[in-house]
C-alpha cells in the first residue's frame, strides 16, 4: 500500500471538521457558517474515503456521493435562504436572526 | 299452543310500542283501549293455550319453543325460549286476565290525568314483562322478565313523578328489587359453573353438591323474597302505594308481588335439594303473615291496610311452596289475584269518589252512598278472611293443613302461624269494613262525595270489579282438597305436592275448623271494637308504637345502610374530592406551566448557542461509547 497510513487521512479529517465547527460557533456571516458546514461534510466524507480505502470496501465511497449530494442540496436551501434574507434588506448576521428567542 | 304463548307474550309489547310511536297523534282514550284491547288479546292467546294443552295427555303437555339462539359463549348456549306448560299457563290466565280488567279500570280511573299516554304504554310494558317471567323458557329469560318487572314497577310507582314521595318510593322499591335480582344472577352463575346450561331440564335434574345447592336456593330465595316483598326486604311494598290504585291492583296484589312464589313452584327441584332453605322459605312465609297483619292493625291508610295484607297473604304462599304444596300455593295465587285486586278496586272507587282521601278515619258510612262498592268489598274481605263459601277458603286453608302434616315442630309452629294469620286477617279486615261502610256518613264523607253520573264510578271501572267480585266469591269451588283437586292434578306434571306435606282429609276438616274459627273469632272482636265499641281497644303503648312504626325495619335499614352511606359520601365529598379530585387539575396545570416558563431559556434563538449544544452532545455520545468500550 502507497501513501501514508489510515491514521493521517482521519487526523487531517478530524482537524478539518474541527476548524469547520469553530466557523460554525465563532463566525457571524451567513455564508462563512455556511463554509464550515461545507467544510464540517467534506471533512466526513475524506474519514469515509479513508476508511473505504483501508478496509477495501466500496460502500464508504458510494457513501461519500450520497453525502456530496446531500450536501449540494443543503447549499441550495442556505444559498436561497441567504439570497431571500439579502432581498429583504435584512441583516446576515446570524446574531440578529434571533427572532425564535423563547 | 306455542302460537297462543307467543301472541300472549307479545299482544301487550305490540301494545307498547304502538302508544310509545304514535305518541300525541292520538287521544288519550285510544291509547287506553289499545292497552286494553292488547292485553285481553293477550288473555286470548293464554286461553287458546289453554284449551289446546287441555285436550293433551298430562305427560305431553310442556313444550318449548326457541324463536333462535340468542346467546352463544363457547358450549354456553342460550335461546329465546317460551316454556308452556301447566304452570306457565295457569300463570299467564291469571296475568293477562285480571291485568286486562285491572287496565279496563284504570281507563275509568285515571281519566282526566295529565299524562295518561304514558300511563298506558307503561302498564301494558308491566303486562309484557311479567308474561315474560312467567313464560320465559330458561333461567335467563326468567331473569329477564325479573329484571323488566322490576323497571317496569318503577316507572309505575313513579308514574306522579310531580310528587317527591312517589319518586322516593320508586327509588326504594327498585334498589330492593335490585338486591334480589343480584342473589338470583349470583345464584344462576353458580348453576352455569356446575352445570354449563341454564336451561330448565338440565339444571332441575342436574345432581349439585349440597354445598352448591344451598347456595342457589338461597339466592333464588333472595330473588323471591324482594319480589314478594317478605321479611326483611319487605319495607318498599306499603310505600309503593304512592302509585296510581289500578297499579297498586296490578302490582303489589294481583301479578308482580306473586312472582316469588311461582319462582319457587317453578324451579322446586333446586329447593328441594336444599330442603333446609325451602323450610327458610316457609319460615319466612310464616313470619311476614304475622309481622304484616300485625302492622296491618294499625295503618290508618286504606291502601296500606290492604298492602300490609297482600305481604301476609303472601306469606301463606310462602309458606305453601315452602312447605312443599306447590299447587296449594299456587292456588292461593289466583284466588289471592282476585280478591285482592277486588280489594284494591273497590278502595280506588271510594278514592275516587271521596276526592282522593284515604285516610279511614274520616271515611265513616260510606255503604249508604256506595252500595255496589259496598257489597263487592264485602265479597273481597270475606274471601280474605277465608270464610266458606268464598274462595279464600278453599285456597288459604289446604296450606295450613300441609303444615300440619309436614308434623315435625317446625310444622307446628308454621300451623300455629298460619291459624292466628287467619285471626289478624279476620281483625284487621273488618276493621277496615266496620269503619268505613257501616253507619251514618260522616260529615267529611258527605261533603266530598261525588258520584259519576248518578253512579259510583265509570262503568269501565264497576264492570272489572264486578266481575272479580263473581270470581272472588266462586272460583275457590274449583278445588276442594279433600274431595276434588284438579288445580292440583293440573300442576301435578310440573310441580308435584312433595308427599310428606299431603295432608289427610281428617286434618283437612281440622285445620278447616280451627282456622274459619280464627277468622270469624277475628270478625267478632273486629266487630265489637269497632262497630259496638264495648271493647276498647287495649292501651299497650309499647306495642302500638312497635305496629305503628312497621317494626322499625325502616328504621334500621336507615341506620344501617343509609346513614352510614350518606356518612361516607359526605366524608369523601369533604377529604377526598376536594382535596385530591378536584384540586388535581389546577395543580397539574400550574406545575406545567412553571416547567415551561424554566424551559423556554433553553431556547435563546441564537443559532451558535444551537451549534454548542449539539457538538456537546455528540462529543458527549463518543465519550461515551469510547468510555464505555
Amino acid at each position: 500500500m502507497l501513501g501514508p497510513g489510515v491514521a493521517w487521512y482521519v487526523a487531517v479529517a478530524a482537524v478539518l471538521f474541527g476548524i469547520g465547527s469553530l466557523g460554525v460557533l465563532i463566525r457571524r456571516n451567513t455564508l462563512v457558517v455556511l463554509l464550515s458546514l461545507e467544510l464540517m461534510l467534506n471533512a466526513g466524507n475524506l474519514a469515509l474515503i479513508a476508511f473505504s480505502r483501508h478496509f477495501h470496501n466500496g460502500a464508504g465511497q458510494i457513501f461519500a456521493l450520497a453525502v456530496m449530494a446531500i450536501a449540494a442540496s443543503e447549499v441550495c436551501v442556505g444559498l436561497g435562504l441567504v439570497v431571500a434574507l439579502n432581498r429583504r434588506r435584512l441583516s446576515l448576521d446570524v446574531d440578529r436572526l434571533s427572532e425564535l428567542r423563547g | 299452543m306455542t302460537g297462543g304463548s307467543w301472541l300472549c307474550l307479545l299482544a301487550p309489547l305490540g301494545g307498547t310500542i304502538v302508544i310509545t310511536l304514535l305518541g300525541t297523534r292520538i287521544s288519550r282514550v285510544v291509547a287506553a283501549w289499545i292497552a286494553t284491547m292488547s292485553v285481553f288479546v293477550g288473555f286470548g292467546g293464554a286461553v287458546w293455550a289453554f284449551v289446546v294443552m287441555q285436550s293433551r295427555q298430562p305427560d305431553s303437555r310442556s313444550e318449548i319453543t326457541t324463536a333462535w339462539t340468542w346467546l352463544q359463549s363457547g358450549s354456553f348456549k342460550v335461546g329465546l325460549e317460551l316454556l308452556v306448560d301447566p304452570l306457565s299457563v295457569v300463570m299467564m290466565l291469571i296475568v293477562s286476565g285480571v291485568g286486562g280488567l285491572i287496565v279496563l279500570y284504570s281507563i275509568g280511573y285515571m281519566e282526566g290525568d295529565d299524562e295518561e299516554r304514558r300511563y298506558f304504554a307503561y302498564i301494558s310494558f308491566f303486562v309484557f314483562s311479567m308474561l315474560l317471567l312467567v313464560e320465559g323458557g330458561n333461567l335467563l329469560m326468567l331473569l329477564i322478565g325479573w329484571g323488566l318487572v322490576g323497571l317496569s314497577s318503577y316507572l309505575l310507582i313513579g308514574f306522579w313523578h310531580d310528587r317527591p314521595s312517589a319518586v322516593q318510593a320508586a327509588k326504594k322499591a327498585f334498589v330492593m328489587n335490585a338486591f334480589g335480582d343480584a342473589t338470583m344472577a349470583l345464584a344462576f352463575f353458580i348453576l352455569i359453573a356446575h352445570t354449563n346450561s341454564l336451561s330448565f331440564a338440565t339444571d332441575f335434574n342436574a345432581h349439585l353438591s349440597s354445598t352448591a345447592a344451598n347456595f342457589v336456593a338461597l339466592g333464588l330465595l333472595g330473588g323471591a323474597v324482594a319480589k314478594s316483598a317478605q321479611i326483611p326486604l319487605q319495607t318498599w311494598l306499603p310505600d309503593a302505594m304512592e302509585g296510581p290504585t289500578p297499579v297498586s291492583a296490578l302490582i303489589h296484589a294481583a301479578t308482580m308481588v306473586t312472582a316469588g312464589v311461582y319462582l319457587i313452584a317453578r324451579t322446586h327441584p333446586l329447593f328441594e335439594q336444599a330442603r333446609t332453605i325451602e323450610l327458610l322459605a316457609a319460615g319466612t312465609g310464616a313470619l311476614t303473615l304475622l309481622v304484616a297483619g300485625l302492622i296491618a292493625l294499625v295503618q290508618t291508610d286504606i291502601k296500606k291496610v290492604i298492602a300490609y295484607s297482600t305481604m301476609s297473604q303472601i306469606g301463606y304462599m310462602f309458606l305453601g311452596a315452602g312447605v312443599g304444596a306447590y299447587s296449594s300455593g299456587m292456588f292461593h295465587l289466583m284466588t289471592h289475584a282476585f280478591f285482592k285486586a277486588l280489594l284494591f278496586m273497590t278502595a280506588g272507587l271510594i278514592i275516587h269518589a271521596v276526592s282522593d282521601e284515604q285516610d279511614i278515619r274520616k271515611l265513616r258510612g260510606l255503604g249508604k252512598l256506595m252500595p255496589f262498592t259496598k257489597w263487592c268489598f264485602l265479597a273481597g274481605a270475606l274471601a280474605l278472611v277465608g270464610i266458606p263459601p268464598f274462595s279464600g277458603f278453599f285456597s288459604k286453608d289446604p296450606i295450613i293443613s300441609s303444615a300440619a302434616a309436614l308434623g315435625t315442630w317446625y310444622g307446628w309452629i308454621f300451623f300455629v302461624c298460619g291459624v292466628a294469620g287467619a285471626l289478624l286477617t279476620g281483625l284487621y279486615t273488618f276493621r277496615l269494613w266496620f269503619l268505613v261502610f257501616p253507619g251514618e256518613p260522616s260529615p267529611f264523607v258527605r261533603e266530598h262525595y261525588h258520584d259519576h253520573n248518578g253512579r259510583e264510578g265509570a262503568w269501565t271501572m264497576l264492570v272489572p270489579v264486578g266481575i272479580l267480585a263473581v270470581l272472588a266469591t266462586f272460583a275457590g269451588w274449583l278445588q276442594w282438597t279433600p274431595h276434588w283437586d284438579p288445580f292440583t292434578k293440573w300442576l301435578a306434571p310440573v310441580a308435584p305436592t312433595l308427599p310428606a306435606a299431603i295432608p289427610t282429609n281428617t286434618q283437612e276438616y281440622y285445620t278447616s275448623a280451627v282456622a274459619v274459627i280464627a277468622g270469624l273469632t277475628g270478625i267478632g272482636i273486629a266487630w265489637a271494637v269497632y262497630s259496638r265499641r264495648s271493647l276498647a281497644i287495649p292501651a299497650a303503648p309499647f306495642w302500638r308504637k312497635l305496629f305503628e312504626n312497621k317494626f322499625y325495619f325502616d328504621w334500621l335499614y336507615d341506620r344501617i345502610f343509609y346513614e352510614p352511606a350518606v356518612a361516607t359520601a359526605n366524608f369523601l365529598r369533604r377529604d377526598f374530592e376536594d382535596p385530591v379530585i378536584l384540586q388535581t387539575g389546577p395543580d397539574l396545570g400550574e406545575a406545567t406551566l412553571e416547567t415551561g416558563g424554566l424551559v423556554r431559556r433553553l431556547q435563546t434563538g441564537l443559532l451558535r448557542t444551537y451549534v454548542l449544544f449539539i457538538a456537546a452532545g455528540a462529543a458527549a455520545v463518543v465519550l461515551a461509547f469510547l468510555i464505555a468500550r
